[in-house]
């Protein structure tokens, strides 16, 4: 298979190798595995009872609250931004896609305060709040704005170039074969991109449960009300309860590898439904 | 049902793919649209299909003004040039789509659905495998079943978009010779778009040459190659050889050599173009008596192919290109770099750029 004369010679490429598997090693292997020892130090008793305390068992009720509040909805946006952007023209289009990409240009922490400064009390819209007896900052609304800004790119960022290498002949065909505009999105729109969809699905939905930096911001960290799990988790760390610290981020990283598994498999699949299409071209 | 296309222009920012275009299409007739990229025909083809709007102008269909009407209610099947067959459907789903999109109180039972597709499959040529998805067929049949899929819900019209330009030549011939069938067997009034002069002229019942936005001609295959109404479609439709030069009086002054003017070319000198397909002109070793000839020195012979295909180099180095049967290549007894006499059969003249004045010799 390998042409001698074009390829490197046998020390560099185990060189190259071995730089980037230690590097590997070194940065996520071991930090991974350290998470896991460290959380199971004092033995699956101690383990078993961090999770269990209230305290973080209404960190995990709100994590994954904020997660299915917020992923449905950068679901429902990205399709209709991702849509938008791909199929029409319109004045205005690369503002938009330069919008959706803000959220991964500032710093989380930067998103946070912005909602406070907006809904805080001494916020712009704070004594209309006040007055209407809503609470947004230091609560569970804060919480799901400020995750919900944090990831809205991924699914509109993942479906775009999707959706714009597939163009519009597949709806203009059936549009002519007499379908209406929402039998084209269910029945052509949707499943082309389903794989891709599922794909920004995973990445949104693991930002969503491991989103520190803006959620802490405007969490005011009350426990058992709006901690989140990375806050919980700082919180015991804080406070020296490191077994404990480690056994609820042993969560996160479960999630992670999760995470990852589900990627790989729906990214073979996404590769595939756009092969697909290439080659009928 | 016929089509009309009545003063149509269409403009995309600053580029008029269409310029005032006028068009008849009579019922069951096989139309190809043809042109180069860029003469506006896909977009003429869109907008009768209702893709696109017209900037101005109307589409009548059967004398009725389908100008508004939106590409769902015009009941015209198109088929598009990658065919965009829906991918994550069989070729069964394919065909049975336009079926099941209609309105609860119009869709067939499921029983007759599958029957209709069965049908169409049959039609196609491709009941066995009605279970594939697109990407598990070849070229030729997914044309077919985007054919069938546009076929299935009982189009008035059926537009095709460069049907062949994807496949490769072989099944190009035999899928070309098999929709002309396909038409002649259903009736139903086509329309075509090509870039490719030989597919419109084999399969078409009339042909539009379009140029730039415009009708350069429009008639039967014979009529538009033996009689081309101007310089560009004569280009177009097929070889040529072209000689440059000018009408002073009664003669024709086309630097190789001179020929009597057609009668009614005006008497003033004016720059004229000539045309003459490899076909109508001749060699010889004698000059020929009677007819307007030049000399020439063979450059190239290639005589591989139905007919012998000789390059010639003239006296003022122009190239000249010549095709004659077999036959006559071996009586002549050709050979590069020999020096021999060019005559014309026949030619035809235009004077200024797109003048249909003049004719043949």
């Amino acid at each position: 298979m390998r042409k001698p004369h074009v390829a490197e010679p046998t020390a560099v490429r185990w060189g190259v190798m071995a730089v980037a598997l230690v590097f590997l090693i070194l940065f996520l292997v071991v930090p991974l595995a350290a998470v896991f020892t460290e959380a199971f130090r004092k033995g699956v008793g101690v383990y078993l009872a961090a999770l269990r305390e209230p305290d973080a068992l209404a960190a995990i009720r709100l994590t994954l609250l904020t997660a299915v509040i917020t992923v449905p909805l950068n679901l429902v946006f990205g399709v209709v931004a991702a849509w938008a952007i791909a199929k029409f023209e319109f004045p205005g289009k690369q503002l938009l896609i330069t919008l959706i990409d803000l959220p991964f240009s500032v710093s989380p922490v930067v998103a946070g305060l912005i909602y406070v400064l907006l809904f805080g009390r001494q916020g712009w819209f704070g004594p209309w709040l006040t007055a209407h007896h809503i609470k947004m900052v230091f609560a569970v609304p804060g919480i799901v704005l400020a995750t919900m800004f944090v990831t809205c790119p991924f699914v509109a960022r993942e479906l775009i170039p999707l959706m714009q290498a597939q163009g519009t002949d597949d709806e203009e065909a059936a549009r002519v074969l007499g379908a209406s505009g929402w039998q084209i999105f269910w029945r052509v729109t949707l499943p082309n991109i389903t794989w891709g969809l599922l794909y920004g699905v995973i990445l949104c939905n693991a930002r969503a449960m491991g989103e520190f930096g803006a959620v802490s911001v405007v969490s005011g960290h009350i426990r058992g009300q709006t901690n989140t799990i990375p806050l919980h988790v700082e919180i015991l760390y804080n406070e020296y309860h490191a077994a404990a610290a480690f056994a609820v981020a042993s969560l996160l990283a479960l999630l992670a590898l999760i995470t990852l598994a589900a990627k790989t498999v729906v990214e073979r699949k996404a590769r595939q439904s756009l092969k697909g299409f290439v080659h009928e071209y | 049902m016929s089509i009309e296309i009545q003063h149509v222009t269409k403009i995309f920012g600053d580029f008029a793919a269409l310029k005032d275009v006028s068009l008849t299409v009579p019922a069951g007739e096989l139309v190809a649209l043809l042109g180069p990229s860029g003469s506006g025909k896909t977009t003429l083809l869109r907008i009768i299909a209702g893709l696109e709007v017209p900037d101005q102008g109307t589409v009548l269909f059967d004398s009725q003004d389908a100008t508004a009407r939106s590409a769902r209610d015009r009941r015209v099947g198109f088929v598009f040039q990658h065919y965009a067959l829906f991918r994550h459907m069989t070729v069964f789903e394919n065909v049975a789509f336009g079926l099941r999109v209609k309105p609860r109180h119009e869709r067939p039972a499921a029983a007759e659905i599958a029957t209709r597709v069965r049908e169409l499959l049959t039609l196609v040529q491709l009941e066995r495998l009605a279970e594939r998805y697109p990407s598990q067929l070849s070229g030729g049949q997914r044309q077919r079943v985007a054919l069938a899929r546009a076929l299935a819900v009982q189009p008035k019209i059926l537009l095709l978009d460069e049907p062949f330009g994807a496949l490769d030549a072989k099944v190009r011939q035999e899928l070309r010779r098999w929709l002309r069938r396909l038409h002649d067997e259903i009736g139903i009034t086509s329309v075509f778009v090509t870039h490719d002069q030989d597919e419109a002229l084999e399969v078409a019942d009339r042909v539009v040459i379009l140029h730039e936005g415009c009708v350069e001609q429009e008639g039967s295959p014979e009529q538009v190659y033996e009689h081309p109404a101007t310089p560009f479609v004569y280009r177009f439709l097929g070889n040529v050889n072209l000689f440059h030069g000018r009408v002073e009086g009664s003669q024709v002054h086309l630097g190789e050599f001179s020929m009597e003017a057609p009668a009614g070319m005006g008497q003033a000198a004016t720059p004229a173009v000539a045309y003459a397909r490899p076909h109508l002109l001749d060699i010889d070793h004698q000059p020929p008596s009677g007819r307007p000839h030049f000399q020439a020195t063979i450059a190239h012979i290639n005589a591989a192919g139905a007919v012998v295909k000789i390059e010639l180099t003239t006296g003022s180095g122009a190239i000249v290109n010549v095709e004659m049967p077999h036959e006559r290549y071996r009586h002549l007894k050709l050979r590069k770099g020999i020096h021999v006499f060019v005559s014309v059969k026949d030619m035809k003249l235009f004077t200024q750029a797109h003048s249909t004045l003049g004719g043949g010799i």
